[in-house]
């Protein structure tokens, strides 16, 4: 077990060379990670948290080896991911979200066995630990089935299943409940701490808020293929907590009124959502006195309909961070 | 909707689906090298057999293989309204059914005249053989005689391809029949009676012979007889390939399933 | 040993999940049948002299070039499109492994067609093929299929970075009955193309399967055969390195 980081990943950057236009094509550089260091610590939950786009997919797969970085580098459990691809590949589980990844006209249990071997599973212990998995992920009984009729939720359970066969270290989940009905994503969730207390470690990418609240020891916020926060959940909280949240819905706001909103004193920032007819402004604010008043003063003339006032959540957080330019 | 717009329209649509999928990544190894080694590789089973000779198989495999782009984009066409959902309205408009008909099948016809000409130009000339200008005259209205039977065949499979979803296997068992029947590599006469009559009924057959002839130095009045026969088994085709789409159509409204893609 | 194993159980599962598919299955033991009927009569109304034995047999086997060609070139193609060839790669046993398993897999399918074929040649054509050293009539349809599959395996090895793989896979189908002498005897083709047979496997396969019906010592042949297998696999072995570091540096594993 090394002293170290289990995973490190220091300055990473990916570039995508991409084409515009159809007829006169002309090359682009995309630059989807510009710079991405981070460590996770053993026994660690760790939550990569971005909006689509954000580069949390490329992050996760240049650290799986799937992806070769166009500069910086990275290491899982001191190796290297370039250079050390094979004993990097032993040693992690790899989930992702979504429909595919699965043999849809094998058996979960043939998939499994497939997998099995293919990780590197000694033939003996398969059996035993084939067995295992589906009494973790709750499959237990329909592993007989083939993989086409299983749902969403199903099929995760089964991605989970098959990316711990091999007892790995570290575990990467990319998006797991991604399309997961409700009460199917709790269950996932549960079964994501399960690895936590099995002793792994595990690095995660959301873009579910709660998600990463809920189930993260630390979490890093990418956006633009940059961090532009990290710390644990609390932490990030308590960079808003002093403020409040004043939510004010109005009907018809301009552009200008907003401009004026977010000039006045103690006012951090002003998050606009479309609803319907209506439009609710998203105020958050420092210090410990309420702006109401000056805020509706601001508004006067316009249609304003409900306003209430809360503390920050790990959302606002967030928005703060990743929403205004 | 006036016939000419009705025309150009359809004619697009057509060169959509055509192209669509049909990228030269595609088009050059499926329509214009297939062809070449299926002439070769026939004429030279052929010369293994003591059988006809390398021009029989050129002119026979070219025709014959030109029934893929025909009935293929055909059913692609018909697919490709549905999916945009063209499929019902265009059915019921007043619009006349020729020039709507044409219009659709136009790029498909010409796409495959191509085709059959350079397989008969290319796969003749590494064979060491070439037809004679006055040939090659003569040689076009038949093969676009027989392009247009084939298209109409085509219609069909579109028009089935409206139910079932899964054509392709069926589009590849049409190409495979007529590979047999329709006298490509084994003259009619050697044939079975049975056979030949069923050869007869399928497109291309009456068109490969005609070919044959002209190219041997019939004149096109001589062969008109034949040619008569593939363009009357086409004008057939095309009904009976109209009607089942309208008979599809009235199906789908009880069953719910002509906008199902 | 363990890549043995992975072989083994790649080919097992690939096979059962091709066998259950209509569209390959079906299709592709239709599809050679066209032919060989074709081929029946060009032979029966000629005047080679030989019965139809032969000729029933080379159609046999073409039905393992076409059970092969398409679906193995683009079998990387699937696994993308099934979202699992990421899965692959990032697993830490090698990918030539379990690609050259899909790709026997395929061949393999090839026997339903070599069954079907002469079970049609006998029926509808009255074409008996004699079976005169069965060990070797074996051997040699062994050393075909797996020869076929390797060949497939390079193929697909060449054409991963393509998206129409299958395109590419399909138009090999007629040059290779042409070239290995299923149903032209190789003496007919041009002097240049001769070197190219020899090269092939499946030419020597032919031969042994030939051998193994009509008469003759096929066992060299077979030799021959896996001995170009070997070189297949060897080639696209070596190539699959280079080929997956270049889709890991420019990003193109996961796209559909």
């Amino acid at each position: 077990m090394p002293n170290g980081p289990v995973i490190e990943a220091r300055d990473l950057r990916r570039t995508y060379k991409t084409t515009t236009g159809v007829i006169r094509r002309k090359p682009l550089e995309v630059e989807a990670v510009r710079g991405i260091s981070f460590a996770v610590e053993q026994g660690e939950l760790f939550g990569l948290l971005g909006p689509n786009g954000a580069g949390k997919t490329t992050t996760i797969k240049m650290l799986i080896t799937l992806l070769l970085p166009t500069s910086g580098e990275a290491r899982v459990l001191g190796h290297d991911v370039v250079a050390d691809a094979r004993e990097v590949r032993k040693r992690i589980g790899y989930v992702f979200g979504g429909d595919r990844g699965l043999y849809e006209r094998l058996s979960a249990l043939d998939n499994l066995r497939y997998f099995a071997e293919l990780y590197g599973v000694s033939g003996k212990a398969q059996r035993t630990r084939i067995d295992e998995v589906l009494e973790l992920v709750g499959l237990k009984g329909r592993e007989q089935e083939r993989v086409e009729g299983f749902s969403r939720g199903m099929r995760q359970r089964l991605h989970i299943a098959r990316g711990i066969l091999h007892d790995p270290e570290v575990v990467f989940l990319d998006e797991p409940t991604i399309g997961v009905d409700p009460v199917g994503a709790r269950e996932l969730r549960t079964m994501i701490s399960g690895l936590i207390e099995a002793g792994k470690t595990v690095l995660l990418t959301t873009h579910y808020m709660f998600e990463a609240d809920s189930l993260c020891d630390r979490i890093a916020v990418i956006a633009n293929g940059q961090i532009v926060g990290e710390g644990t959940p609390e932490a990030l909280k308590a960079g808003v907590a002093e403020g409040h949240v004043t939510e004010i819905e109005v009907f018809g706001v301009g552009e200008p009124v907003v401009e004026r909103l977010r000039g006045l004193a103690g006012v951090t920032s002003v998050a606009v959502e479309e609803r319907d007819q209506k439009q609710l402004l998203v105020v958050q604010t420092t210090g410990e006195r309420e702006l109401t008043a000056p805020l509706l003063a601001e508004l006067d003339g316009l249609e304003v309909g409900r306003v209430t006032s809360r503390e920050p959540t790990l959302e606002d957080a967030y928005v703060a961070l990743v929403g205004t330019e | 909707m006036n016939s000419l717009r009705v025309f150009f329209v359809g004619g697009l649509i057509s060169y959509r689906a055509l192209f669509g999928w049909l990228t030269p990544a595609v088009y050059i190894p499926a329509l214009i090298l297939t062809p070449i080694f299926q002439i070769l590789l026939f004429a030279y089973i052929g010369r293994a057999a003591g059988s006809q000779g390398d021009e029989f198989y050129v002119i026979g495999n070219s025709i014959q293989y030109a029934s893929v782009p025909c009935i293929f984009v055909m059913s692609q066409t018909i697919a490709d309204e549905r999916f945009f959902q063209t499929l019902g309205p265009i059915l019921i408009s007043p619009a006349h059914r020729v020039p709507l008909f044409l219009g659709r099948a136009l790029p498909v016809i010409l796409n495959a005249l191509f085709v059959a000409a350079f397989a008969l130009f290319a796969g003749g000339l590494i064979l060491s053989i070439t037809f004679s200008a006055s040939s090659w005259m003569r040689l076009v209205p038949v093969l676009a005689v027989a392009m247009f039977s084939c298209t109409g065949l085509g219609l069909i499979t579109g028009a089935i391809g409206l139910r079932i979803r899964e054509t392709s296997v069926l589009s590849n068992v049409l190409v495979g029949l007529l590979l047999i029947f329709c006298g490509a590599n084994v003259a009619l006469s050697s044939l079975p009676h049975w056979m030949a009559e069923i050869g007869r009924a399928l497109p291309l057959t009456h068109a490969i012979a005609a070919a044959r002839a002209v190219t041997n130095g019939a004149t096109l009045g001589q062969v008109q007889g034949l040619l008569g026969k593939e363009a009357a088994l086409g004008i057939v085709y095309t009904i009976a390939g109209f009607g089942l789409i309208r008979f599809m159509e009235r199906q789908s409204r009880l069953h719910a399933t002509l906008e199902r893609v | 040993m363990r890549t043995l194993r992975l072989l083994a159980l790649g080919w097992l599962f690939h096979f059962r999940m091709l066998s259950q598919s209509a569209f390959d299955g079906f299709l592709a033991i239709l599809w050679p049948l066209f032919f060989a009927t074709v081929a029946f009569f060009m032979f029966r109304s000629g005047h080679s002299v030989g019965g139809l034995g032969p000729v029933a047999l080379g159609a046999a086997v073409m039905g393992v070039w076409t059970a092969t060609s398409v679906s193995a070139s683009s079998a990387l193609q699937r696994e993308r499109r099934l979202g699992t060839l990421e899965l692959l790669v990032a697993a830490p046993s090698n990918l030539a492994t379990m690609l050259l398993s899909v790709c026997l897999a395929t061949s393999t399918i090839g026997l339903y067609c070599i069954v079907a074929t002469l079970i049609w040649a006998r029926l509808l054509f009255g074409i008996h093929v004699p079976v005169a050293h069965p060990v070797s009539f074996i051997l040699g349809i062994v050393g075909i299929v797996i020869t076929i599959g390797s060949l497939g395996f390079l193929m697909a090895v060449a054409f991963v970075r393509s998206r129409r793989a299958w395109a590419l896979g399909a138009v090999s189908e007629y040059p290779i009955w042409l070239v290995c002498g299923f149903l032209v005897p190789i003496t007919l083709l041009p002097g240049w193309v001769r070197p190219i047979s020899w090269v092939l496997g499946p030419t020597w396969g032919m031969r042994a399967i030939r051998a193994g019906a009509f008469g003759g010592n096929g066992l060299p042949d077979v030799a021959m055969c896996l001995l170009l297998a070997a070189v297949y696999i060897g080639a696209g072995v070596l190539l699959l390195d280079t080929v997956l570091d270049s889709a890991r540096k420019h990003a193109t594993l996961s796209l559909t």
